[in-house]
């Protein structure tokens, strides 16, 4: 579904991605980690168009998606869930689920989809009229998730989903990633809660210093001595 | 006494109707699409030119031209950026440059504009007599154009924010200036949202010009004047914040009609003053944060 080939990417002229291809086959949860630094977001950003690749090539549905631009991207199918969520802060709840349907397609059924959000973030429906801004960083981050859900994706990307919340709050995010495979929905999955990550991930990727050094299911990873080391602390 | 009062309260209102106006041009411009237009009153210029040619070589009604003048304003506003500000925006790389940069590049736009308007039309001063007939409101005589005016300004003001507040390219525009690479990720062409943005400025000061050329003389250098005034509205209301600059036109423009009252030749430096003022005691203006 997804198919990244021979990617490098710069800052500047400082180099951050070296090399790397991933796979993601449909209705898959593939989980992207690695420390600090890694390249896990840098990754992700070049997938979804924020950045662009200096060399290599992105393929989506079959269809190269390196060098076009977010908006054509997620018109696609691809919905990316940016680092620490980015809500519009002066938006509604409300606004905001709807500009996740902003794409035509999602915008007819937008209060169709909107039902479904709120089935899985009822906290949601509760604040509909809230500001964003005045929202906990927990709800901030259910907003973000079901503001990327809105746009019917086929692959859903996230980026640390879990950062910065409360342990029960991290097993929610959890089990609502997990429960996507049953809305057919595929993802890629970016976090540094290695062990609760590679227990719902069906492949992993681990990425260190810019390059892909480890790759296996995630039964196989959660095994392996050298993510045992250095993840899991064991 | 009473009569005075209501006086200096009215004609506060109809001049912050207009200051409203291009306030919420300017921030459609600065706010949103990052330009810190400073040929906006050269559009303002434009539009008054242009309803002033209309009604006196074809007897257009300067209502009418509103309809025309707008869109007209729009589509010069939207290809100048896709032109002009998108390859600044390329060659400066965003952020910080690229307000420096595009700053500049509508400095010149002023005098290319301005320039131009002396060619066509001279330099000497115009004007023209249209709905110029006495209203008593309350023992205070106005001009009826005046009142259009302000009625037209109001209207104009409200349904741009309603068409901001509702309607779905409203929304994408309220989220690319919240966060543009979020809204990007949402499915917002940005390029495309930032030119309107442009356009809808220009709009918005073509508009004001055609309402002003109906009761004020109209000059290719009047435009510097409405860019100052339109800054500090925009400070005044909060950067970024439409019901700011709406709100802020009036408080400026009853500011301004208390200060000449008192002393005409002062109601500039009092505009710079309360600038000076608000930069210093809450530069993030009324409804900023
Ligand atoms: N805008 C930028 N300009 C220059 N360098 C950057 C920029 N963003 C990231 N980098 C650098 O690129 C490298 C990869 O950063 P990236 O954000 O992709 O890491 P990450 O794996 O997502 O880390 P984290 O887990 O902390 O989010 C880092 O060395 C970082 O300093
Ligand atoms: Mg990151």
């Amino acid at each position: 579904m997804l198919e990244l080939n021979n990617i490098n990417a710069f800052y500047g002229k400082v180099q951050s991605l070296w090399d790397l291809s991933l796979k993601v086959e449909e209705a898959e949860i593939v989980a992207l980690v690695g420390a600090n630094g890694a390249g896990k977001t840098t990754l992700l950003n070049t997938i979804c168009g924020l950045m662009s690749p200096a060399s290599g090539s992105v393929s989506f549905l079959g269809r190269r998606i390196d060098g076009l631009t977010p908006h054509s991207i997620v018109e696609m199918g691809l919905s990316h869930i940016p680092e620490s969520g980015r809500v519009f802060p002066d938006m509604t709840v409300r606004e905001n689920l709807e500009m996740g349907a902003y794409p035509y397609h999602a915008w007819k059924m937008k209060e169709e989809t909107l039902k479904q959000v709120f089935q899985i973030f009822p906290r949601l429906e509760e604040r509909e009229g809230q500001l964003a801004r005045t929202l906990s960083g927990g709800e901030k981050q259910m907003l973000a998730m079901g503001r990327g859900l809105m746009s019917r994706p086929r692959l859903c990307m996230f980026d640390e989903p879990s950062y910065g919340l409360a342990p029960k709050l991290v097993l929610e995010v959890f089990r609502i990633v997990n429960s996507l495979r049953e809305h057919g929905i595929t993802v890629l999955l970016v976090e540094q809660n290695v062990r609760h990550t590679l227990e719902i991930a069906d492949r992993a990727y681990v990425l260190e210093n810019g390059r892909m050094v480890l790759e296996g299911s995630g039964a196989e990873l959660l095994q392996s001595d050298y993510v045992k080391k250095a993840y899991l602390g064991l | 006494m009473v009569i005075e009062i209501i006086d200096i309260f009215l004609s506060g209102l109809l001049m912050g109707g207009i200051y409203a106006l291009i306030a919420v041009g300017l921030s459609m411009q600065y706010g949103v699409a990052r330009v810190l237009n400073v040929s906006h009153g050269e559009f303002i210029m434009l539009g008054a030119f242009f309803t002033w040619s209309l009604y006196t070589y074809c007897n257009i009604n300067p209502l009418l031209t509103l309809v025309i003048c707008g869109p007209v304003m729009l589509l010069i506003g939207f290809v100048l950026h896709k032109t002009l500000y998108r390859s600044i925006r390329i060659s400066s790389g965003g952020g910080a440059a690229f307000e420096g940069n595009s700053m500049l590049a509508s400095f010149g736009l002023l005098f290319v504009i301005q320039n131009m308007a002396i060619l066509i039309w001279g330099a000497s001063i115009k004007g023209y007599s249209y709905l110029a007939f006495p209203v008593n409101m309350g023992g205070v005589i106005f001009p009826a154009n005046r009142l259009v005016t302000l009625l037209f300004a109001v209207i104009i003001s409200v349904a741009f924010y309603l068409f901001l507040a509702r309607t779905r390219l409203g929304k994408a525009i309220r989220a690319a200036a919240q966060d543009p690479d979020a809204a990007g990720l949402m499915g917002v062409n940005i390029n495309q949202v930032l030119a309107l943005c442009f356009g809808l400025g220009a709009m918005m000061a073509g508009l004001a010009g055609t309402l002003l050329s109906m009761s004020f003389r109209v000059q290719p250098t009047m435009g510097l004047e409405y860019t100052l005034i339109a800054i500090i509205v925009v400070v005044l209301g909060g950067l970024g914040s439409i019901p700011g600059s709406f709100i802020g036109g009036f408080i400026l423009g009853l500011i301004g009609s208390i200060v000449s009252a008192i002393e005409p030749s002062l109601s500039l430096v009092a505009y710079y003053m309360l600038f000076m003022i608000l930069l210093l005691v809450k530069p993030t203006g009324i409804l900023g944060r």
